[in-house]
């Protein structure tokens, strides 16, 4: 399985790469609204995996047999604030999550500090949750704000 | 064109649906929710003993999570080898002709987006691919609001930095 997941991500990245997903100039033209591709991107991907969850729900298995399991993201503050702080960091790197693995397979040596930062942000927020959980309505710690 | 060898980007098309592809066959043969941001945690779930970091979540989800991110960062070594070579590099493209900083203030820079997009992202309970592409197709109400809240961030400080300061 592990090598599955590992195929799982280097298809992902290798699109992610060549369609300008990753790539700091069609970030910005997608926040510029001057540049359709990354719209399009994920306009299509949710356009064709939304019928296609529907219809894998309402079989509701595995093909492997096993019941489908789909944990939903809580609601919280969290969406608005995080996701706030999220998009202010995207515009400055010209990157999310996924293209910024990307980007240090690429050869581009400046993601690897992109990394570094949240790595440390990610870590920042796991020592902070208890703070956090209050002023944020956050779910119990065992739950966190969800996996994705 | 991509800063990466001035290659011709793929059609939007053509990579919503690998991207539809890999999601859906994520769910469909391992049953797992796409989501990258919570790599992160398990990354730091290694190194670091918070409470956070030791919840069923985080290490259960290290065997498949972990790998994935190897093949994220395997999928751009691929890309770049497969599209002229493979070959360190500080191009950053509209960064470069308008901003013009060297390296040292590119590691500055990125350092800081990065604190933003970690601490961000796993305040928000996922990004562009957890909320964005998954949450959004399973029509879930806090993706859209996390959706939103990203998009209009970044449309805010691009065109703060882009048009309003340079």
């Amino acid at each position: 399985m592990v090598l599955l997941y590992l195929v799982f991500g280097a298809v992902f990245g290798f699109v992610l790469s060549r369609s300008g997903a990753a790539d700091y100039d069609f970030i910005q033209g997608m926040f510029l609204l001057t540049n359709f591709q990354l719209y399009g991107i994920i306009g299509s991907a949710v356009a064709v995996t939304a019928p296609a969850l529907f219809l894998l729900k309402r079989y509701g298995k595995t093909l492997l047999g096993q019941p489908l399991v789909i944990e939903l993201k809580p609601g919280h503050r969290g969406n608005v604030v995080g996701g706030v702080l999220f998009g202010v960091g995207w515009s400055i790197t010209g990157m999310c999550p996924g293209p910024i693995l990307v980007n240090v397979g690429e050869g581009k040596l400046y993601a690897l500090a992109a990394l570094a930062g949240a790595l440390v942000g990610a870590g920042a927020f796991g020592i902070a949750y208890p703070k956090l959980q209050a002023p944020m309505r956050l779910p119990a710690l065992a739950r966190g704000t969800g996996d994705g | 064109m991509l800063i990466l060898h001035d290659l011709q980007a793929i059609h939007w098309a053509v990579a919503g649906l690998g991207i539809s592809f890999v999601t859906i066959t994520l769910l469909a043969v391992a049953n797992r929710r796409l989501g990258v941001s919570t790599g992160f945690e398990d990354i730091c779930s290694l190194v670091l003993d918070a409470p956070y970091f030791k919840r069923s979540a985080v290490t259960q989800g290290r065997p498949w999570r972990l790998p994935m991110l190897l093949g994220l960062l395997l999928g751009g070594v691929l890309s770049a080898v497969l599209g002229g070579g493979w070959a360190a590099t500080w191009d950053l493209g509209m960064f470069d002709t308008e901003i013009g900083w060297g390296p040292a203030g590119k590691v500055a820079w990125m350092f800081a987006g990065g604190l933003f997009i970690g601490f961000g992202t796993r305040l928000a309970g996922g990004c562009t691919s957890g909320h964005g592409i998954f949450g959004l197709s399973n029509l879930e109400l806090p993706s859209l609001v996390t959706t939103v809240s990203f998009m209009g961030a970044g449309v805010v400080v691009t065109n703060l930095l882009y048009r309003v300061i340079l």
